[in-house]
């Protein structure tokens, strides 16, 4: 019996399948922190059925209760029922995005993700503003939950302007007959680009000391997913055709990505979106091409026998203890968590420290820090508790977005630094 | 069903006074009446839902007492409600009204296991439990599927059970006291923190299924004990759904008491298979999921007990998880169960009738047959140690003539357990499920019972009203 068999009201067809059993209410960041059914996938799952069945209006508290998700995803991977959690939560925001429209702020971040050009120019004037905001300001103020003065500092120049497109593996690396041991292209996302260059340049440093050829695609651009959780699919349809385009024309064998949300994006997201939006002209092999390469850094890294420096391990290159932030991302689109806690237990140069809290979430969730920031600094509070025990002088994770909320929201006078895997690991080899 | 019509006293409204009242209570945060957010309200893991009027959200006892206090004065129908995972409807406000949610009274007031208890608000999550009593070396043997999600109030509310429950016992086994608020908001203390405790009625047994219909559970008093020091796993199949259903009553008729023993038909085991992937035998027309504890040489001894009557029931492969993480995932497989059936159809059905252990044969026989004769796809999975069945039907209720076929069967099902001496139900509760069926097991002078003593606990009739008292 396939599903559409069985679906008679339009509009329902995955919601019908929801057996109401709760489980998800048990790995929700947001219902575990507030403990309100309204705050939990089944509710948002329920209030669009009622919403599509007509007996629920358009409301801007309908529209509260479903933009209240961080969209991590934890809920559709402990689904036993298979519901398409994104799909639905995606399709539904959009809805209520067109009848009510957006926050100010969102519309510009869309805005500017939307078109590469607008976004270096807005990532110059706010390097200008972020150098001319005094520091009392700095603190006083605050982006969602995090103090201005405590978000990262944009780079000097965008990282793939700074680098050449075609990046040869290290010398003495390649084979005999000097040929690479494949050919990369390396999907930095925004986040690499315009504020973490440390990431990128130990991505391509690894890659390259492996041995291989890295390609950086310089029309890439926005990976989409911040237009398509924020309702504007016409937006990110531009983008996704344009990334599309981009990585297939490098030829590459592997797609990596330092981002697991991008990394999503290109796995998952592309080709439901081509599905859903019944794209033509080869888009949906191409998508799927790329789906299929795409793999994230760390996990990628797993694959390899990595051979460290022989002074990595010494005193004076040793960065101290450190304890790693499983984002939602790599747990729940790559499954990475188990093998990045063997590559780091692998490391010479830090001691990792597994914690309980691992895989918790810090509240960051894309924009969820900025559009819900009482709930953000609760799930945040908890996710602190890590630290605790272990006062750690690195604390690791793979996404840009968990990396601004975690930095952002230690006490002023920490000596913890929060970084992306690949710069220790880089450090090492 | 008809959703039953609101008794004459009972006002499903709140009005405006009330309202005020219940704000000056808890305050504004933890009031909602706005319709998206009592629409969350209105459901558990059952078909039918009712939206309640308004949601309260109580911190304490006090809080609770208060509630019930004006609740009582305006004639408002209450319905509590821990995480709303019941698959029998119990939590759904039939009458609408006022639902009592508990989630946030959730803390683990204590643990004490020298004097092996543990003392509980009632929003506390089964599995948050576990893991404060694990660094003990303790757990709470109740372990419902919904585990991970449902709390302790709600657990006490169904009398919940559990694949483990077969050796352990159910939840009302394990609650030693309890604190509740009655209708009219009076707060009453019940039992104690000791094993034996014969100090009048066992008031806390009869509170333990009561679906809310007495009183709102606001503290509870467990039992805790040691963790087993062995726990072995196996995984066995049969090719014949009989030979599998009479290894378990053979199992339990040569004196072994396993820890759990969950049956499942090959129906169920590939709509697992289809959803996990977990390498289960999608040939097999029956499995057992065993699972023995205890001291190690005691339980050696067990497994080949246990090996040798399988193997006389022509078992066609036995094999043991080789690891605790193996046993994990054999565990989530039957856990998912409930869930992966959701996956095949619009609407899920299952029931939980429950047979003397040595009637599991013939009932599952009887399944099949009812099944055949209505034309429905019913798969049988079953807490079978305790005779605990789980038929489970997957269908679309707006086909409404599949929907009729499927109601005949299942009453059929309730009469054939009926007639093997079983009962309507091994835990999930009768809520709005299965009022109907309770003269099958039970004589008008019994129910009567039952109603004097809902009449005397709850006089107004305001505590879960439209259920089976």
């Amino acid at each position: 019996m396939s599903r559409q068999e069985n679906d008679h009201t339009p509009g329902t067809k995955v919601l019908a399948n929801c057996g109401k059993c709760g489980l998800c209410l048990s790995v929700c960041p947001v219902y575990q922190t507030l403990k309100e059914e309204q705050a939990s996938p089944r509710a948002r799952l329920q209030l669009i059925k009622a919403f599509e069945k007509d007996s629920l209006a358009t409301s801007p508290l309908l529209k509260e209760i479903i933009s209240k998700c961080l969209m991590c995803g934890s809920c559709a991977a402990a689904c036993p029922s298979g519901i398409d959690h994104y799909g639905k939560f995606m399709e539904m925001r959009q809805k209520m995005v067109e009848a009510l429209g957006d926050a100010p702020a969102i519309k510009t971040m869309v805005y500017l993700l939307a078109k590469e050009h607008r976004l270096r120019t807005g990532s110059k004037m706010a390097a200008l503003g972020q150098k001319l905001t005094p520091d009392f300001l700095g603190d006083k103020y605050r982006v969602g939950n995090i103090p201005v003065s405590r978000f990262p500092s944009l780079n000097r120049r965008p990282f793939r302007d700074a680098q050449p497109g075609r990046i040869l593996p290290e010398a003495g690396t390649t084979s005999a007959s000097g040929k690479a041991r494949g050919r990369i292209a390396y999907f930095t996302g925004c986040a690499t680009n315009y504020m973490f260059e440390d990431t990128g340049r130990a991505v391509t440093g690894i890659l390259t000391a492996l041995g291989y050829e890295v390609i950086i695609p310089k029309a890439q651009t926005c990976c989409a997913i911040p237009m398509l959780f924020h309702g504007a699919a016409q937006k990110a349809e531009g983008n996704i055709q344009a990334n599309i385009t981009a990585l297939t024309a490098t030829d590459a064998d592997r797609i990596i990505v330092d981002c697991t949300t991008c990394g999503a994006a290109l796995k998952d997201e592309y080709p439901a979106f081509i599905k859903r939006a019944d794209l033509t002209g080869g888009l949906e092999e191409a998508a799927a091409n790329i789906s299929k390469k795409t793999t994230d850094i760390l996990s990628f890294l797993g694959e390899h026998d990595l051979s460290f420096h022989p002074d990595a391990g010494s005193d004076s290159r040793h960065l101290g203890r450190a304890v790693y932030h499983a984002p939602c991302h790599s747990r729940n689109s790559f499954s990475s968590h188990a093998g990045i806690q063997t590559l780091l237990k692998t490391l010479p140069n830090l001691d990792y420290i597994p914690t309980p809290g691992e895989a918790d979430c810090c509240g960051g969730g894309g924009t969820f820090f900025y559009e819900h920031p009482e709930t953000a600094a609760k799930i945040m509070d908890r996710k602190r508790e890590q630290l605790r025990a272990v006062e750690p002088t690195l604390w690791l994770t793979d996404c840009p977005v968990c990396r601004i909320n975690l930095a952002g929201n230690l006490k002023p006078d920490s000596h913890v630094n929060v970084c992306h895997p690949v710069v220790p690991i880089h450090n090492a080899i | 069903m008809n959703t039953p019509i609101t008794p004459a006293h009972l006002t499903p409204d709140i009005s405006n006074t009330a309202k005020q009242a219940f704000l000056e209570i808890v305050g504004a945060d933890r009031y909602l009446d706005r319709p998206e957010e009592t629409a969350c309200y209105a459901y558990d893991a059952f078909l039918e839902e009712s939206t309640p009027a308004a949601v309260v959200f109580p911190s304490s006892t006090q809080d609770v007492s208060e509630i019930m206090k004006v609740a009582a004065a305006h004639h408002i129908p209450v319905t509590g409600r821990g995480a709303g995972t019941s698959i029998c409807g119990a939590p759904v406000p039939v009458l609408g009204g006022l639902v009592i949610c508990f989630s946030k009274m959730d803390k683990i007031l204590e643990i004490n296991t020298r004097d092996r208890y543990a003392v509980v608000q009632p929003g506390v999550v089964n599995a948050e439990l576990q893991k404060g009593l694990a660094p003990y070396g303790f757990f709470y043997p109740p372990d419902p599927g919904s585990i991970a999600t449902s709390t302790i109030g709600g657990n006490i509310a169904q009398n919940a059970g559990g694949p483990r429950c077969l050796k352990y016992g159910v939840t009302m086994d394990y609650i030693l006291g309890m604190e509740a608020v009655l209708s009219d908001g009076r707060i009453v203390r019940f039992g104690s923190k000791n094993v034996k405790d014969v100090t009048g009625y066992r008031m806390t047994s009869l509170f333990c299924g009561s679906e809310g219909t007495l009183g709102l559970i606001t503290e509870a008093i467990v039992k805790v004990v040691p963790k087993p020091e062995t726990t072995r796993t196996l995984m066995v199949t049969f090719s014949d759904l009989e030979d599998t259903a009479k290894s378990v009553s053979d199992i339990i008729g040569s004196g072994i008491l396993p820890a759990a023993m969950e049956l499942m038909d090959r129906f169920t085991l590939n709509a697992i298979e289809d959803s996990a992937r977990l390498g289960l035998d999608r040939q097999a027309a029956g499995s057992l999921l065993i699972e023995i504890d205890g001291v190690a040489e005691a339980c050696e001894k067990e497994m080949k007990r246990i090996a040798d009557i399988l193997t006389t029931n022509n078992a066609i492969n036995i094999e043991e998880a080789a690891t605790p993480e193996d046993q994990d995932r054999l565990w989530t497989a039957r856990r998912s169960a409930y869930g992966v059936f959701a996956k095949l159809a619009p609407d899920i059905f299952t029931e939980d009738v429950t047979v003397p252990v040595s009637q599991v044969p013939e009932m599952v026989r009887r399944i099949k047959t009812i099944a055949a004769k209505y034309d429905v796809g019913i798969g049988v999975l079953a807490h079978a140690g305790d005779g605990n069945m789980h038929p489970l039907v997957t269908t679309d209720r707006s086909n409404t003539e599949e929907w009729e076929r499927v109601e005949k069967a299942f009453d059929e099902i309730f009469a054939a357990a009926a007639e093997l001496g079983g009962t309507l139900s091994g835990e999930h509760g009768i809520g709005l499920a299965k009022t109907k069926y309770m003269p099958l097991v039970m004589n008008q002078d019994s129910m009567d019972v039952m109603t004097a003593v809902k009449k005397a606990i709850d006089p107004a009739g305001i505590l879960n009203p439209g259920k089976f008292v």
